[in-house]
């Protein structure tokens, strides 16, 4: 009732905001999904994944081989969430500050002068000196950050469990 | 009275349903939060204990098969006789992976080699020898020791220990008091760790030659005269034959283990072609046909490759003149 007057605003964007935002935040949940759900597929088996992740040389061996087994599976897990659109705020937050931990990982790697694969999408463990590329997957992850972080933001989103429910109409 | 009151206890009214809304909205989104994180743990749960089904949680304890040594230096691990299918394991102890799938299916290997249902061929490699040290010296050592062990019959015991002791890709490891250590672990007698501990120092000077003057130099020249491209693409065997003819010399490395473990890698590159090619460590290869990760690198994977393979025939020959030759032609 109180947004009846909508159609009779002229066609400034704050007033355009409204209308786009759920479908910016739409593809964002699709396109975060679709990242998580590549690097997870791509990252068997798990015997390759503990590899690279022991590769950063950050963990005791047990809680590496733990890292490699589950990681994959939190990834497919945040992006199931994220496809069908359930506790959409949080799933966002917990993806960026997920993207958050693996640049520190990255940034560390590199501080120490490791030459390692950062195995976001399978792969990973020790390249030439030459052929890291600290600074792609870097970029690429704050690219994912900010993804996450635009659905915590702006949850609300069409096709979404949430909606269904009565959260973020 | 009337219309003042009655406004105020609409506003309270109102006041009171809002607080009820808020009140009813926190709760479900705590309820949907209660719900998602369930759904993650389900998945994380579920998932980990698919995927970690097929581990063994204690590792193969039986009698090990009779281990043949053969004239490239390799080991074959059968029954005697047994047809079978001939699972290769190309593997460098430097290798991260290589350890993975050491820790991962070593077992499958050798009770399948203990039941009778493959022929494992270990063939040790060194596809670090050109990496700068530590990474190229330890590969070396751990290779020349393995081969070391191999005359006294416990490869494939020292070659468990190798794995489970890597170092850190560029920490200076297997070391030669180590190495020696390890030997008498695996079940060398005393005796033949006396022929053991000396050959192992020996193949450290050489190791130690070939990484630290040998082969810079040689990279250096041929750098110069050939290119760094074409140095690029050529294998390791290749490149000392060319040093042969330019002026370096490597017949210290002629009889040596060192030697013998660079000759391997260099064979690997053509051995198989297209598909099959040889890319890196680790490979397996069943009946000459090289395996995919996902099937090499779980459990599940090599267990049905084995049993869906046909017998196959070892490629090398046993070293020495015993004539025992577990497949017979």
């Amino acid at each position: 009732m109180d947004t009846a007057d909508d159609t009779t605003a002229p066609p400034a964007s704050p007033t355009r905001w409204p209308a786009v935002q759920p479908w910016i935040t739409l593809a964002c949940r699709l396109g975060l999904a679709g990242v998580l759900l590549y690097a997870a597929v791509s990252k068997y088996p798990p015997a390759l994944s503990i590899q690279a992740v022991e590769a950063y040389d950050l963990f005791p061996v047990e809680i590496a081989e733990l890292i490699g087994y589950t990681l994959p599976l939190f990834e497919i897990a945040l992006a199931l969430l994220l496809l069908v659109g359930l506790a959409t705020r949080f799933t966002g937050a917990v993806s960026a500050l997920l993207m958050i931990a693996f640049i520190a990982g990255i940034v560390s790697a590199m501080a120490r002068g490791l030459s390692i694969d950062c195995g976001c999408f399978g792969g990973g463990g020790q390249v030439d000196p030459g052929e890291t590329s600290y600074g792609l997957s870097i970029a690429r992850d704050i690219g994912f950050a900010a993804l996450g972080a635009f659905i915590a933001i702006w949850p609300r989103s069409p096709f979404a469990v949430d909606r269904a429910l009565g959260l973020f109409r | 009275m009337g219309s003042e009151a009655r406004k105020r206890s609409r506003e309270r009214l109102k006041e009171q349903r809002a607080k009820e809304k808020r009140a009813a909205q926190r709760k479900k989104t705590l309820l949907v939060v209660g719900v998602a994180a369930i759904v993650v743990v389900l998945i994380v749960g579920v998932g980990y204990a698919v995927l970690t089904a097929d581990r063994r949680d204690s590792g193969f304890e039986g009698a090990l098969p009779p281990q043949v040594l053969q004239e490239d230096g390799s080991v074959v691990l059968a029954e005697e006789g047994v047809e079978a299918p001939v699972v290769e394991v190309y593997a460098d102890y430097q290798c991260p992976a290589c350890r993975q799938f050491e820790l991962l299916n070593g077992d499958t290997l050798k009770e399948s080699a203990a039941e009778g249902e493959a022929i494992v061929h270990y063939r040790p490699v060194s596809i670090f020898a050109q990496q700068p040290a530590p990474i190229s010296s330890n590969s070396l050592r751990a290779g020349a020791a393995a081969r070391a062990a191999a005359d006294a019959g416990v490869f494939v015991q020292y070659n468990d220990l190798l794995f489970e002791n890597q170092p850190a890709e560029g920490q200076e490891g297997f070391t030669v008091a180590e190495l020696q250590e390890w030997f008498r672990e695996a079940g060398g007698t005393e005796e033949e760790a006396e022929t053991f501990d000396a050959r192992v120092e020996e193949e450290a000077e050489v190791v130690e030659r070939f990484t630290q003057d040998y082969l810079p130099a040689l990279t250096e020249s041929a750098a110069e005269e050939i290119g760094e491209d074409t140095l690029g693409t050529m294998v390791l065997s290749d490149l000392i034959s060319w040093g042969a003819d330019h002026g370096h010399d490597p017949s210290f490395l002629e009889g040596t283990y060192t030697g013998e473990i660079i000759d391997a890698t260099g064979t690997i590159y053509t051995r198989y072609s297209g598909d099959n090619m040889f890319r890196g460590t680790p490979a397996v290869y069943i009946n000459g046909e090289l395996l995919s990760n996902d099937t090499a690198m779980t459990v599940r994977g090599l267990t049905q490759a084995i049993a869906e393979a046909d017998a196959g025939e070892v490629q090398t020959e046993p070293l020495g003149d015993g004539g025992e030759a577990d497949t017979s032609q």
